[in-house]
């Protein structure tokens, strides 16, 4: 038997003590809070999982990481806008690192399906997006909503649009054709009666479409007085880019019901925006406290002011730091107890988020983007022209009870 | 005819160099934003329209000199994982240099607007790339059909080792074929511009549909990319106009369709 060396037996003390130390490590750990992004790298959404990731991450450096005097554990996973990955994703990051709380993702069906993920492991789900359906019919006491419900979003475009163009009473519509684009349409036809409009045309297409001169031919034999697109993202661009090509912009107006704002509008050429009206949850230029020194961070940060996307996950992640402190606890349940009712002045001015059916009640942008020759700088793109925070009717509500635990 | 060209350039690789290019999508990519910064650089869309191709072409003359050649002793599947691999370092590389979110490019003033045809309004720049598809389509095919080079790369398609045998060089043949497919990929790209713009995800978008039209037309068939690409584009223009939800999937239900009548593709044969 050799003997042992000098440097054997260092080696040995230092793994008994990392041995005897590890309960220690694993008793810190157990203190974290672990918080999970569900952002897409990959799928229709990948261009926009990154900026969400960043809006997420710049709220929770705003905290030092920290809530309740114990750390956050910030943990994110690429959902590839897939409901199969997305959920697999979840579990795993619920089982495996133990999250407890979900913000996330950004398309709508496939957040339904992260939804239920979110109700079966009793793990509380923030989410923002056009589906009516996860505050309505299929709510539940995990899941929030934090953008604006396709009601309001409808009622404040129609409204602000038609005050601007009373007579713009023909109107195509081009809709993305899944949860969000349906709930939207829907209130959009609804608001429309009050406003005597006539839908002379309404086509649904997939999502990650790119290829839309077929669509906007039939939008042009139509001869409508204005063209609404109910899409996001790069269908929104690319629906936009097409029907300026084919000549209805600047001529026809064109609205962007549901716009990330920021993202969209910076793909698109100065030309291209003329006469483009923009429905969006949030746009840079919000006259909030909270906002300006968040655009102003994030610009200084990125170089560039945030949309929808990093802002929805930045204050997402404020609210659900603030049902942590209002709590005075990290346990699933007290922070869903304290989130429910909650009231915070947030960057786009009031929010409460309703108790009965979890949707945030709050202010919806509505724009109308500038011209070439008006724009001071090169992210000046359009100025707001109206705000609206309408709730949904009673009447309309899918949610009729919550539930329990 | 943007499919027909982008299927050209995949068949005419798949034909001779026997492994589906994947990275076809992301040279079709390259193409565009190459456009963009010479069109930005330069100030002038036609020469920008000359040079990105072009560039296109010397970086598939790269990637087949410096890569695949080197792995054709490796055998077919290190060929085709080399190309998957490409594709994203192209995608990512993208993403590098001209960042996440794409953008949009005007066509230049002269082919702005649109023409009154009577029965629809048509933008002048859509007419612009049909023409131009149609006479780059044209070219190639005289270029295959009638100089002596062309006849080489269709014999090279028929049967490689006889053609080697008759003492051409089958490796010169493999790089040109592999930089003039990737030309017309580029020049597909970059013609594309004004019509989509610009964004990271633009080669995957394109890729799906050139192999579509590449196994429709028939493995290789240049002729069958040719007329599969025409199908596939009025297949999709006639169902948009009266069923557009389904103008994208009539893609793939007219590749199911012909498949199943003929397994071999409209004009393949094996």
């Amino acid at each position: 038997m050799s003997k042992l060396s000098r440097r054997d037996i260092l080696k040995m003390g230092v793994g008994a003590a990392a041995g005897l130390g590890f309960p220690a490590i694993v008793r810190s750990q157990s203190k974290e809070i672990v918080i999970l992004g569900l952002w897409d790298a990959t799928g229709a959404f990948a261009d926009v999982g990154p900026i969400n990731d960043r809006g997420m991450r710049m709220a929770l450096e705003e905290r030092g990481m920290q809530v309740l005097g114990r750390p956050i554990k910030y943990i994110t996973r690429d959902g590839a806008t897939q409901a199969g990955t997305s959920t697999r994703r979840t579990e795993e990051a619920v089982d495996g690192e133990g999250a407890k709380f979900v913000i996330g993702p950004w398309s709508s069906g496939v957040a339904l399906a992260v939804s239920e993920v979110a109700k079966r492991k009793k793990v509380l789900h923030l989410f923002s997006g056009g589906t009516e359906d996860i505050s309505g019919a299929r709510c539940h006491r995990y899941s929030f909503q934090w953008a604006a419900s396709p009601y309001t979003a409808a009622k404040t475009v129609v409204d602000s649009f038609m005050q601007a163009n009373p007579k713009a009473k023909r109107w195509h519509l081009l809709v993305a054709d899944y949860a969000f684009g349906w709930s939207v349409e829907k209130y959009i036809k609804e608001v429309g009666k009050a406003h005597g409009l006539e839908f002379v045309g309404a086509d649904r297409h997939p999502l990650g479409e790119r290829e839309f001169s077929n669509y906007v031919q039939k939008a042009a034999a139509n001869k409508p007085d204005a063209v609404a697109m109910i899409n996001f993202g790069l269908d929104a661009v690319s629906g936009a880019r097409e029907i300026f090509n084919f000549g209805l912009t600047p001529k026809v107006p064109l609205i962007m019901c549901w716009s990330s704002g920021v993202e969209e509008l910076v793909q698109l050429s100065p030309e291209i925006r003329e006469n483009i009206w923009v429905g969006s949850n949030f746009y840079y230029t919000a006259d909030t406290p909270v906002a300006k020194e968040f655009v102003k961070n994030y610009s200084a940060k990125f170089g560039n002011p945030p949309g929808y996307a990093p802002s929805a996950a930045y204050s997402m992640t404020r609210l659900l730091l603030a049902g942590f402190d209002k709590a005075k606890s990290a346990e699933v349940q007290d922070v869903i107890k304290a989130l429910e009712g909650i009231e915070v002045n947030d960057i786009v001015g009031r929010m409460r988020m309703d108790a009965a059916t979890h949707q945030n009640i709050r202010p919806y942008f509505f724009m109308r983007c500038k011209s070439k020759s008006a724009m001071k700088h090169a992210t000046d793109f359009a100025d707001i022209i109206a705000t609206g925070d309408a709730p949904l009717p009673k009447e309309h509500a899918a949610c009729k009870d919550i539930g329990s635990f | 005819m943007l499919y027909a060209l982008m299927g050209l350039g995949l068949s005419l690789i798949t034909g001779i160099l026997n492994i589906p290019n994947f990275a076809h999508g992301a040279l079709f990519a390259v193409g565009a934003y190459l456009l963009v910064s010479a069109a930005t650089a330069i100030g002038n869309f036609w020469i920008a329209l000359l040079v990105a191709p072009l560039g296109v072409a010397l970086l598939g003359l790269a990637i087949e000199y410096a890569g695949i050649r080197r792995l054709y002793a490796a055998g077919h599947d290190y060929q085709l994982l080399f190309t998957f691999g490409l594709a994203l370092i192209l995608s990512e590389s993208i993403i590098l240099i001209w960042g996440p979110i794409g953008y949009s490019h005007l066509p230049p003033p002269i082919l702005r607007g649109g023409l009154d045809l009577g029965f629809t309004f048509y933008p002048k720049y859509r007419l612009f790339v049909m023409v131009m598809a149609g006479l780059l389509v044209l070219a190639t095919w005289l270029f295959l059909e009638k100089t002596r080079y062309g006849a080489i790369m269709r014999a090279g398609i028929e049967n490689k080792e006889m053609v080697s045998l008759l003492g051409i060089d089958i490796h010169k043949l493999f790089t040109v074929a592999f930089a003039l497919g990737a030309y017309l990929a580029g020049i597909a790209g970059a013609l594309t511009v004004p019509i989509r713009g610009v964004n990271p995800g633009m080669g995957v978008d394109m890729l799906g549909i050139a192999f579509v039209v590449v196994a429709l037309g028939g493995l290789g068939n240049l002729l069958g990319a040719i007329a599969a690409g025409l199908l596939i584009g009025v297949a999709q223009a006639l169902v948009a106009g009266y069923w557009t939800e389904a103008s994208t999937v009539v893609i793939y239900a007219v590749m199911a369709a012909v498949l199943l009548v003929r397994p071999q593709g409209m004009f393949g044969i094996r």
